[in-house]
């Protein structure tokens, strides 16, 4: 809310510079998001006294005036108003002003007469609403006086927490001021002159429905001349942030932000029959309302009404066919309470939320309609003058009694850790007016509302507070706990540390997870996090075929896709399943910056849907493009492979204790390469399922569909048991053989067709216990093979625990696994 | 062969092998003298057999004279030795000399997101505290996520979380990571220690400050005599581990429907130091998260008494707090991931 300095004086004394003031309304809980300045606008704006107004020799519609500037020369001005006269003081723009539009006024010829500035319009100036005249400024105005010393103000932009609607206001900010200030609130409102024959010859109001309209306050002003208000009145709305409309309109917004009571007007003329109805409209009923828009009004929608048809959108927005027009003569004025949420469902419904419904919203007091519509034909009297007829129309003129609430000033100091007496409690809370006595017997202190209120017997020493009405935040102990602190200042609790004990060790559910990212982080991978919510495009595309293989005590990728009902986007609007379409873009982002080479991955989420229940399961995703191995000045680059994602998988499942991952080959993935596409399992030291997923190059056709400008992107998914919330192994560490390991190499000729995983799996086989590791380290095919074969050269390493290995020992092992391998591969040995 | 013969015998080879070491071209030349020389079957011990042939008188007086010859030339050995070694080595390393001026070859290293760094710098700091991680789901439901945190449906308070809803009855993307706070009560007893990091979820805009999708890190901590001043205090020691020592930090009403009393925590400008600038809109401030006492109400929804119970709570953005920490200015890089913002993590 803006809320000028000189508006808020009005209210309440206080001598504190604008930044102290934000600062200490901050610490109150109010809090200044910003201090404008207002003045600096009008740069070489001065007052003129006009000294005479002459037709301008050459032009019909313009006069030539001169103008007294205080010192110096009087000025020759040509304007093009007509609202001007000798001996009024007007805003001068002199040459060199820059005008708020940014408009720059130079001393230029018009129609042959120069013109030494320029006379300036309310409008021009943002200072009123008025662009058909110059601005008249008070007589008492001195000339060359800085229009800024005159207008110059200080807004405050205060930030007013939902709970207190109540500060909503300059009235209520002025409340808050004076609680800094100690100076007293001087309240504006006064009884209006009551002129006229008794309302309720003119008006009847029936509220069908109390229950969205617990109070509905009307007052009849006759005879109105419909104008611009004050200019005063203008700036003051303007700086405020509120256009000014009418004297009559003006009133009603005044109203709304000095004492946050949302007011409407009506043209009593477009009212028939005298009698205004408030009830829920019927089902196909249509308004046009004041933004000229016809609207369809849905029977859970409050109007206002009358005997024809509805007259407005209650607390929300005015029918068109009964605003203020220029030609209103009588005025009927409106301040009503209404159900907050009803109102609030209302707003949102039409996606009409205003000022005044956001206030609504809030909650008001009941009092607040007796005062505002007080308020409201005060001030319309005074800026539009017309006869205030006797009395109001009241649908629940019972105003209710102020509240109480019962606390203990032990409890309060326990809760905020802070020793404050209860005769100084009980004077922190007076200073916001609220009083407190002690409690008698049978009072009960109300510690939970809500569904399930909590209320406990009072102890001895308990206080009763008496609530302001328009504290309507304040309900149970823990509120007045909250004022206590909040009065007494914030600053004032001694921070502490906790003394008591910690609960019990637990383990993070997050250290399997952060090992992963650990581990990546050190094989050179940078950490992607993108978006879960995608488009269904990048859901549709990149779905895994066939049903989903999660490690061991992981959740099941699956079910159907979860869609935003209200999204902020077509392209984020359905929940992901798979990390690789998001992963992708991030790629294409990155090559589009000239990034090439690429080695990411990412730790997240994929989400589904079984009939009405959800599922969320992690997933490690990697993506490689580039170059994995940069140039050095000495060596060459090296493009990403199929090799490099087992790599680093590889040392992942050394991390986690896991087995050898093993590599079945994957031909039918739609996303990925069949040639250059595999599944992945490794299994946990008990034979679970440790880690599962599928790798592979992106399809070629997906690379170039998706528009992703690299020549491979290599891509794993993988699922890690533990990776939802478990713990990384602990190492059990193994004795350190002294015997030396025996090397042998073994150069295997098989068909091209099988896998080198084949012929591993037949050396660890038949090798026995004695065999520590075997180790792909060549491949070749060609002369002196035969055209299908290949030969795969494996490294052997044999050890024992207690002695050093001979020949002897070895070179049987090795025939076993010659024989092996030929009975189930037709492997041949090459020597 | 008489005494004699023999001195002048034991000059002559001790002259000539003086003459050849000093002229030893290299090590091995070197060696094949020394085994000329002083070996078993060497000149020295040729020229020594000449003992047997003195006369006995003689004999005692040989190893004045010999020994001296020995140790003069052992000694020009292991001087030429030096020398010759000194040579070589000289040579190697002349010739093994490379350009040290180039650059070194790249040793690879990525980085952690600095969201998800955000979040363990947290949690680290108040594990020394005592905090336990715990998680909760990002798909919610509107009693978890709104209701028992004290914001009824038509609240006016729902309008400080602008929520996306999923096509699930009743459930919606978690706008805070509150919600945890209630799972957390629901499944474990006072003392209560917990800090919730995680994903979330918000209707609006992207721009330099906002995201539709981003992180938080909700703090619970629920006992008996659990007061606003150990959150103050607690606070503060969070804002000097992350911020530095010294920095001064402001404790200020604040409003939230599931803490009361509530509060926001600033502190003192890192750019201006509390001076005031643009960055902190002039106030010397910025504030960087929200916090409170649990509210009575719900402590109930959670299951636990507010008679006997009270602690507090505390929310702050991950990314905030490292866009304050490094000095980054736009929320959008967090989620572009371009490399050349995510490497300067490394």
């Amino acid at each position: 809310m803006r809320v000028p300095l000189s508006w808020l004086r009005e209210y309440v004394e206080f001598d504190l510079e604008p930044d102290r003031l934000a600062d200490r309304l901050t610490m109150l809980g109010m809090e200044v998001k910003g201090v404008e300045r207002r003045g600096g606008q009008w740069q070489d704006v001065v007052v003129g006294e006009l000294l005479a107004v002459e037709p301008h020799p050459q032009a019909d519609r313009l006069s030539l005036t001169r103008v007294a500037v205080g010192a110096g020369e009087p000025l020759e001005i040509v304007c093009g108003a007509t609202n001007i006269a000798p001996g009024q003081r007007v805003p001068v723009a002199l040459p060199g002003a820059v005008l708020p539009d940014g408009r720059r006024i130079e001393r230029t010829a018009k129609m042959g007469v120069v013109s030494n500035g320029m006379l300036c319009s309310g409008d021009e100036l943002g200072l009123t609403g008025d662009a058909d005249g110059i601005l008249i400024l008070p007589p008492d105005a001195p000339p060359g006086t800085p229009l800024a010393e005159l207008f110059g103000d200080v807004v405050l932009d205060v930030d007013v927490k939902p709970n207190r609607g109540d500060a909503l206001s300059i009235v209520g900010l002025a409340r808050e001021i004076s609680v800094i200030s100690g100076a007293p609130l001087r309240w504006p409102v006064g009884e209006p002159l009551e002129a006229g024959p008794p309302v309720a010859e003119r008006l009847t109001v029936d509220v069908r429905d109390p229950d969205l309209c617990p109070r509905f306050v009307a007052r009849w002003v006759g005879g109105v001349r419909i104008g611009p208000s004050p200019d005063r009145v203008q700036a003051r709305l303007l700086a405020a942030g509120m256009r000014p409309v009418s004297n009559v309109v003006d009133a009603s917004n005044y109203v709304m932000l000095e004492l946050g009571k949302p007011i409407h007007t009506f043209d009593a003329a477009a009212v028939r029959g005298g009698r205004i109805i408030v009830r829920r409209a019927t089902a196909g009923e249509r308004i046009v309302t004041l933004d000229h828009v016809e609207r369809e009004l849905t029977p859970d929608t409050l109007v206002i009404a009358d005997s024809e048809g509805p007259l407005g959108i209650a607390g929300v927005i005015g029918g068109e066919a009964s605003e203020i027009r220029p030609q209103t003569t009588d005025v009927i004025i409106e301040s009503a309470i209404f159900d907050p949420v009803s109102i609030r469902r209302t707003g949102q419904r039409y996606s009409l939320r205003s000022e005044a419904s956001l206030r609504f919203e809030k909650g008001q007091e009941t009092r607040l309609a007796r005062i505002g519509a007080d308020r409201c034909a005060e001030l319309v009297l005074e800026w539009a003058g017309g006869t205030l007829s006797a009395g109001r129309v009241d649908s629940a003129p019972t105003e209710p009694v102020e509240t109480e609430v019962a606390f203990r000033p032990s409890r309060v100091g326990r809760l905020l850790g802070l020793e404050l007496d209860p005769d100084e409690q009980r004077f922190v809370l007076a200073k916001v007016g609220v009083v407190t006595r002690p409690a008698g017997p049978g009072v009960t202190i109300p510690v939970a509302e809500g569904a399930q209120p909590l209320e406990v017997g009072a102890t001895d020493g308990a206080l009763v507070a008496t609530i302001p009405t328009w504290r309507r935040d304040l309900v149970v102990e823990a509120d007045i706990a909250e004022e206590i602190a909040r009065i007494h200042g914030y600053e004032t609790i001694p921070p502490t540390l906790p003394d008591t004990p910690p609960p019990p060790w637990q383990p993070s559910p997050l250290e399997l997870r952060d090992g992963v990212r650990e581990t990546l982080v050190g094989a050179g991978l940078f950490e992607a996090v993108t978006h879960a919510l995608v488009s269904p495009r990048h859901v549709q595309t990149f779905a895994w075929s066939g049903p989903d293989e999660p490690a061991a005590g992981e959740v099941a990728a699956g079910g159907r896709p979860i869609a935003v009902l209200n999204p902020i986007s077509p392209e984020h609007s359905v929940l992901r399943q798979g990390l690789l379409a998001s992963l992708a873009d991030i790629v294409a982002g990155n090559v589009r910056q000239g990034r090439t080479d690429l080695a990411l991955f990412e730790v997240g989420k994929g989400y589904g849907a079984d009939g009405e229940t959800a599922r969320e399961w992690w997933r490690l995703a990697i993506g490689l493009a580039g170059d994995f191995e940069p140039a050095a000045w000495n060596r060459p680059a090296r493009a990403a492979d199929l090799d490099d994602v087992k790599g680093i998988i590889e040392l992942l499942a050394a991390r986690l204790r896991l087995s050898r991952p093993e590599w079945i080959p994957l031909t039918d993935e739609p996303i990925l390469h069949p040639g250059r596409s595999a599944r992945v399992r490794a299994l946990g030291p008990d034979g679970s399922l440790g880690l599962a997923g599928r790798l592979g190059e992106l399809h070629p056709a997906l690379v170039e569909r998706w528009d992703l400008r690299v020549e491979r992107l290599i891509v794993a998914e993988v699922s890690i048991a533990g990776l939802s919330a478990g713990r990384l192994p602990v190492v059990r560490v193994a004795p350190i053989v002294r015997h030396p390991a025996v090397e042998r190499d073994l150069a295997v000729v098989v068909p091209a067709a099988v896998p080198a995983a084949a012929v591993d799996a037949i050396i660890r086989e038949a090798a026995g216990p004695l065999l520590v590791d075997v180790r792909l380290f060549d491949a070749y095919r060609g002369a002196p093979l035969g055209p299908g074969e290949k030969s795969l050269a494996e490294r052997l390493l044999f050890q024992a625990p207690d002695r050093t290995l001979t020949d002897a020992e070895i070179d049987p092992i090795l025939e076993a696994i010659a024989a092996a391998l030929a009975t189930a591969l037709g492997a041949r040995l090459r020597t | 062969m008489s005494l004699a013969d023999l001195t002048r015998d034991l000059e002559a080879l001790r002259d000539d092998a003086l003459a050849a070491i000093a002229a030893a071209p290299d090590p091995a030349a070197l060696q094949a003298l020394e085994v000329d020389i002083l070996g078993k079957k060497g000149r020295l011990t040729a020229v020594s057999r000449g003992i047997g042939a003195l006369p006995a008188e003689d004999r005692p007086r040989v190893g004045a004279l010999a020994n001296p010859v020995r140790t003069a030339i052992e000694a020009a050995f292991r001087e030429r030795a030096e020398v010759l070694g000194a040579d070589a080595l000289r040579a190697r390393l002349a010739a093994e000399a490379i350009d040290v001026t180039t650059p070194g070859r790249p040793i690879a290293r990525g980085a952690r997101h600095p969201s998800i760094e955000g979040m363990a710098e947290i949690a680290e700091i108040f594990g020394r505290f005592g905090f336990v991680v715990h998680e909760s789901p990002e798909i919610e439901d509107d009693v978890t996520n709104f209701q028992k945190l004290n914001i009824p449906p038509d609240h006016p308070a729902r309008d400080l979380w602008d929520t996306l809803y999923v096509d699930l009855p009743g459930h919606l993307l978690r706008t805070h990571t509150s919600p945890g706070q209630i799972r957390v009560m629901e499944s474990s007893r006072p003392p209560i220690r917990a800090l919730l990091p995680g994903r979330c979820f918000r209707y609006e805009a992207v721009d330099a400050s906002h995201g539709f999708e981003f992180f938080q890190v909700e703090g619970l901590m629920v006992d008996e005599g659990t007061t606003m001043g150990d959150l103050r205090g607690l606070l503060d020691a969070f804002a000097h581990a992350m911020f530095g020592a010294g920095r001064k930090t402001r404790f200020r009403p604040g409003y939230y429907p599931f803490t009361e009393p509530s509060v926001a925590f600033d502190v003192e400008c890192l750019v201006c130091g509390g001076g005031g600038c643009p960055a902190c809109g002039r106030t010397g401030w910025m504030t960087i998260l929200g916090a409170g006492m649990v509210h009575p109400v719900v402590l109930r929804n959670g299951g636990l008494d507010p008679e006997r119970y009270q602690g507090f709570a505390f929310g702050m953005g991950p990314e905030r707090i490292k866009m304050l920490k490094h000095g980054i200015t736009d929320l959008r890089l967090f989620m572009d991931n371009d490399l050349r913002f995510l490497e300067q993590f490394r």
